[in-house]
């Protein structure tokens, strides 16, 4: 069924759009909110949503936050939202060694404080948070002790990465039988001020360069996010719609999943990346097309006025 | 292509069949780590061969991907593991050549070259008379947005740095944010095999950080590019085809040795095995053929037998 792709939303087709579905998953970064800043009319179209009736979540690749922590800057920047309304990578990554993985045993971890709060919250223990410098010559920690409860390798956004933690995740992964995660791909992680540093992305590509293994990777795209909230609250694909600003995560999450999705510009990708996918034929660069695109969400607000 | 022969044989040969081969060679080209040392310790009969094919008047090279060392301290551990007369003019080392290749190619004279690496690259880049920037501040506190960064940087530079840290790599992506900034990997090892099958990271885990991080390549020194190769043939005048390479890793002696046109011969004391060559000659794929090696020893100790006849 040949679907006609990535239109300008607005008029007819926006309330149509709105009225057939009951959940809107928002990405954040570039979407609600860049850096501390929120986007204009950006809390006000999601608190109307609420109104109107529908279910919003936030769905971001950030590691660096619990789910606390980002309700509570949520909040601050005038959003109606709850710790459960949200869904980091933190948080899912965690749900995934407990519910999934079943992990039974350690995470060594190379994340954030947030990871480990988040471990924590459905009792798993984990050991490598925090600065973990190289001493000594390279015969003696080459074969520094490992921790023989570890039964997996969680990689996150680390500012302490170094040698030593890289050395001693290939350590730990030299077992076929230790779970190897990552919590995203995304190479460049977005700051408070709006800047951008190297992401979780290419920590993960140097441990999995070292360890010759992939790692099963919990942030969109993969379904793992969406799954997550549609296991929680019962979420009907074909009634809800995702919002984002990337359209290698946010956009190929949506179209695995069987949602509707929505570009948004105020973030990463352009209305030429989209068509770029479009005209290539290519399949999975085809799942890369939004249904439809807004210059911004405050764009929606003319059909929630009522 | 259905019937097409290997040109490669993966053949395990022995005494006579070792003698004819090193006869038709004029240079023998060496790998270090698993061909003829394992850390500290020297493969049983490498002093030895190497002295008798020096005595055979064979030219011999070492060419070692390993960038931790300058090539002085690489004399001195020669030394130590007792092979008489190794001089500095005959190692090639990844550190050696990236300061080759900064100061003849690449020509930074002025500006620096910001380096993710250790003294063995630092002290490579000073004798050929590179400048750089100091990686090592100490930057503790400062994080990416409030750190200073240099204004003439014109190449950054990766490899082996047991002192990697996220700020290290932070500044580097800012460099290479510029175009015209050269992007060099020392090697592109993923990983390095330590005595008693231990493992630990290689330069090529870096350079991948950095890549993914920066969404550009990284121009590689290291076998298995020719570089080194073109670094030794400036210098001493050697003809592939009468030159053999030895090594233990497929993926960088052996691909190295097939990309510079050089017959190849896979020891058994490093990394690969026989298993995975013969994977590589099994294969399909057309590109899988350069890392099949001509011929395979247990040990470079099976030279000894015919060096040794000769005498």
């Amino acid at each position: 069924m040949a679907v006609s792709k990535c239109r300008r939303l607005s008029g007819g087709a926006l309330r149509e759009l709105l009225d057939s579905v009951e959940s809107v998953l928002f990405d954040c970064d570039g979407v609600i909110w860049r850096g501390d800043q929120a986007i204009p009319g950006a809390a006000d179209v999601v608190n109307r949503l609420k109104k109107h009736g529908k279910r919003v979540f936030f769905l971001t690749n950030n590691s660096t936050k619990t789910r606390g922590m980002y309700a509570d800057k949520l909040r601050r920047l005038g959003f109606d939202a709850a710790e459960d309304d949200v869904f980091g990578t933190a948080f899912c990554s965690a749900a995934f060694l407990k519910s999934e993985a079943k992990l039974e045993g350690k995470v060594y971890l190379i994340g954030s404080a947030a990871m480990q709060q988040e471990l924590r919250s459905v009792g798993i223990e984990q050991v490598g948070v925090g600065p973990d410098p190289v001493s000594g010559a390279q015969a003696d920690w080459a074969g520094v002790p490992l921790d023989p409860e570890v039964r997996a390798v969680l990689v996150g956004f680390d500012e302490h990465f170094s040698y030593m933690k890289l050395n001693k995740a290939l350590q730990y992964l030299r077992n076929p039988d230790c779970l190897f995660v990552g919590t995203n791909t995304d190479t460049r992680l977005p700051l408070e001020d709006g800047k951008a540093i190297p992401g979780t992305g290419c920590l993960l590509k140097a441990v999995e360069t070292a360890a010759q293994r992939q790692a099963v990777v919990v942030g969109k795209p993969s379904k793992f996010m969406f799954e997550c909230v549609a296991g929680r609250y019962g979420l009907d694909p074909a009634k809800t719609l995702m919002v984002g600003d990337r359209l290698d995560t946010d956009i190929l999450l949506g179209s695995n999943c069987g949602l509707k999705t929505l570009l948004t510009l105020t973030g990463v990708s352009t209305v030429a990346d989209a068509e770029a996918h479009q005209r290539s034929g290519c399949d999975v660069r085809l799942g890369m097309v939004p249904d439809y695109f807004v210059e911004s969400v405050a764009e929606l607000l003319p059909a929630l006025q009522g | 292509m259905a019937g097409a022969v290997s040109s490669r044989g993966c053949q395990k040969i022995r005494g006579s069949q070792i003698r004819d081969l090193i006869d038709s060679k004029h240079s023998v080209l060496f790998d270090c780590d698993g061909v003829i040392w394992n850390g500290e310790k020297v493969v049983a009969g490498a002093t030895e061969v190497v002295s008798l094919l020096k005595r055979r008047g064979k030219n011999v090279f070492f060419v070692t991907n390993n960038c931790t060392r300058p090539r002085e301290k690489y004399v001195q551990k020669f030394s130590r593991l007792g092979f008489a007369d190794v001089a500095q003019e005959e190692i090639f080392s990844s550190a050696y050549c990236s300061a080759l290749y900064l100061r003849d190619v690449a020509k930074v004279q002025e500006g620096k070259v910001f380096v993710i690496g250790g003294d063995g690259v630092y002290e490579e880049l000073r004798d050929a008379g590179v400048p750089f920037v100091e990686g090592d501040v100490d930057d503790s506190g400062m994080t990416i947005v409030d750190c200073p960064l240099e204004a003439d940087v014109k190449a950054v530079l990766v490899g082996y740095d047991d002192k990697l840290s996220f700020l290290k790599l932070a500044k580097a992506c800012c460099y290479l944010q510029n175009g015209e900034c050269l992007f060099l990997a020392t090697d592109p090892d993923p990983w390095h095999l330590l005595r008693e099958g231990r493992v630990t990271p290689g330069s090529g885990s870096l350079t991948a950080a950095l890549e993914t991080a920066t969404g550009r390549k990284a121009t590689v020194i290291g076998k298995p590019s020719r570089f080194m190769f073109e670094c030794i043939a400036s210098q001493f005048g050697v003809d592939p085809a009468q030159s053999l390479m030895v090594g233990d890793r497929l993926e960088t002696d052996i691909l190295f040795g097939a990309n510079c046109g050089m017959e190849t011969l896979l020891t058994l004391t490093g990394v690969s095995t026989l298993q995975e060559a013969q994977g590589y000659k099994d294969s399909d794929a057309p590109d899988k053929k350069d890392y099949v090696p001509d011929y395979v020893v247990d040990s470079i100790a099976d030279f000894l037998p015919l060096l040794e006849d000769d005498d």
